[in-house]
């Protein structure tokens, strides 16, 4: 079961590598549009780079998956209202706390703590799909480390 | 023992059943009603002496001369010592008695041989109600393997209608459970439930029972497997709990089936059969399979066992993967724009040629062929090393590379020219 569920991963994942790429490359031509001369305008630069990076991860991977849609909804909600997705960011990130606090005796269940705030989305979900989620996740974040490396070297020349 | 009154017709009807279980299967259904009005008292003294009995009408003589050639069954009776034991054996001759057909059926003493260890087969209905009657230990000795199930379906469909039954039979089929000892698999016990939902088919389950003692637990298996066991366990969820440690102990039959699929599960030997309990196996393999995954993708947890450090080193490497993204992303914010734009031509006509896709290119096309000398020779040397830091684009063909660097120096490299002639490319480009 497992091979010809890699064999139709890696068909998507060099689909997946080349829908990312030419959306990136895209978007990052918009973004480099002038010499970034501050250190402010870097920094602004580097955030929309980030976003862009993972969004078009994202749209890449489409709506197949799980974290991919709640990667889609988180950025269509914070280009709908900046300021409510911070704050609801915060108070996430407050209940995440309190709840790990309170797991920690339990070794497994604060592991799966840890890895549903660093999965996209993974915060309503049960172990058995998290982990699934974040086997898909593993995958696009190491295509998209090599692409955006391959990328750098290119500018770097 | 109650309903002595009821003897003569208890007696015959009981026996009616009780001779066609052996030889055709339980086809009677009229045991459960007399059955009750078995008495124990008097029939030691039939076994014995022929005719003695003033119970046993006129029917009964035939089986008096029956049971005086046959013996047997008085003698494996008697041995246990106990009053039902002979009524037992009373019970086992007198099948051939009734006044009706039922003694055809009895061509040969062997047949009555064959009739004692069979007759804990009988059937749930008849021997459930017999035993009850008699009392537990005795028909506990007398049951076989065969039993078990019969009782135990018995009881468990007691349980849902207990009417047909009286509380003595309940009380005997609970007993006889704890004396079976050597009770088969549940398997058995949830294939009887399964197939004999309504009472009428107890007989049914008796000829599959018998059946099962007939052939060989792996047969009983095969059928088992096609039995959802999550729906029987459902039902009697409390019957099992008690019976499973029994089960976890018997040891007779292999139960070491292996899992059938996502559905049917079966419980492993020495493992609980409990509905929980099963579903908790079968979550737990999944998420051992899914960490199995896990470990191929992670390097370097090849060696790595057990849950807590597993998730660990994914935990980690998951944040290094994100943290390696907000680098390279630095990194690229901070390169020269220039350079990008030509990237970005380059990387995406590649991966339109790649696609088979020349439109948007056509329309560099002529600009690309008249300076074709020039820039071709200025960028040989430069190209080589471009693919060499580029793995994975292994689809670049220089040939590529070379028609788009061609283009760009045409255009020239000024970065507004470019943006402009970047933006009806990029369009072209987002159409594809």
């Amino acid at each position: 079961m497992n091979n010809p569920r890699r064999l139709s991963s890696s068909c998507s994942m060099t689909n997946i590598k080349s829908r990312f790429t030419h959306g990136f490359l895209r978007a990052l031509s918009r973004i480099n549009t002038r010499k970034p001369s501050t250190t402010r305008e870097i920094c602004k630069r580097f955030l929309r780079v980030k976003l862009a990076a993972d969004a078009s991860m994202a749209s890449a991977v489409g709506s197949r998956r799980a974290w991919s849609r709640a990667m889609l909804l988180k950025m269509r909600l914070r280009r709908r209202t900046c300021r409510d997705s911070r704050i609801t960011n915060d108070k996430k990130k407050k209940k995440k706390m309190s709840g790990s606090d309170q797991k920690e005796e339990v070794n497994g269940i604060r592991k799966a703590e840890e890895l549903r705030g660093l999965v996209p989305g993974g915060e309503s979900m049960e172990i058995c799909k998290l982990l699934d989620e974040t086997a898909h996740y593993i995958k696009c974040l190491s295509t998209q480390v090599k692409v955006m490396t391959t990328i750098a070297d290119f500018y770097s020349l | 023992m109650s309903g002595q009154e009821n003897e003569d017709l208890g007696f015959q009807h009981r026996s009616e059943s009780i001779l066609n279980c052996p030889s055709s299967g339980m086809t009677t259904s009229h045991l459960p009603e007399k059955v009750s009005g078995m008495t124990i008292s008097s029939l030691p003294v039939f076994k014995p002496s022929n005719g003695a009995d003033p119970f046993f009408g006129s029917g009964w003589d035939p089986l008096v001369s029956l049971s005086q050639s046959e013996n047997f069954g008085g003698s494996s009776m008697v041995s246990h010592g106990e009053l039902s034991n002979p009524s037992y054996s009373v019970v086992l001759e007198s099948q051939g008695m009734n006044s009706t057909s039922h003694l055809v059926q009895y061509p040969s003493d062997s047949n009555f041989v064959e009739m004692v260890p069979k007759l804990p087969c009988f059937g749930s209905g008849s021997f459930s109600e017999m035993v009850g009657s008699f009392g537990l230990p005795e028909c506990a000795g007398i049951a076989n393997s065969g039993c078990p199930p019969n009782f135990i379906s018995n009881k468990e469909k007691g349980t849902e209608r207990a009417s047909t039954f009286g509380a003595q039979s309940q009380d005997g089929r609970e007993t006889e459970d704890a004396g079976i000892g050597s009770s088969p698999s549940g398997k058995r016990r949830k294939r009887v439930i399964d197939s004999n939902s309504p009472f009428s088919t107890n007989k049914n389950a008796e000829g599959e029972q018998q059946k099962d003692l007939s052939g060989e637990s792996s047969d009983v298996m095969k059928e088992l497997d096609g039995k959802k066991l999550k729906i029987e366990e459902n039902t009697s969820g409390n019957l099992r709990s008690k019976q499973s440690g029994k089960q976890s102990k018997d040891g007779s039959h292999s139960e070491e089936a292996p899992k059938e699929n996502y559905i049917h599960v079966r419980a492993r030997r020495g493992q609980a059969t409990n509905s929980h309990s099963l579903a908790e196996r079968v979550r737990r393999e999944k998420i051992s399979e899914r960490m199995r995954l896990l470990q191929e993708l992670v390097p370097g947890c090849n060696k790595i066992t057990g849950k807590a450090v597993m998730l660990d080193e994914i935990i980690n490497y998951v944040q290094s993967l994100q943290q390696q993204v907000e680098f390279l992303s630095m990194k690229l914010a901070t390169v020269n724009p220039e350079l990008n734009i030509d990237l970005e031509r380059i990387l995406s006509k590649d991966i339109l040629n790649s696609r088979g896709g020349n439109g948007p290119i056509v329309g560099f096309g002529p600009g690309i062929n008249s300076s074709q000398p020039y820039p071709h020779g200025m960028f040989q040397g430069t190209l080589p090393t471009i693919p060499s830091t580029a793995p994975q684009f292994t689809s670049l063909p220089q040939t590529v590379l070379d028609n788009e660097l061609q283009g760009l120096f045409h255009m020239g490299f000024d970065s507004s020219s470019a943006i402009d002639n970047l933006g009806p490319n990029g369009r072209l480009k987002s159409e594809l």
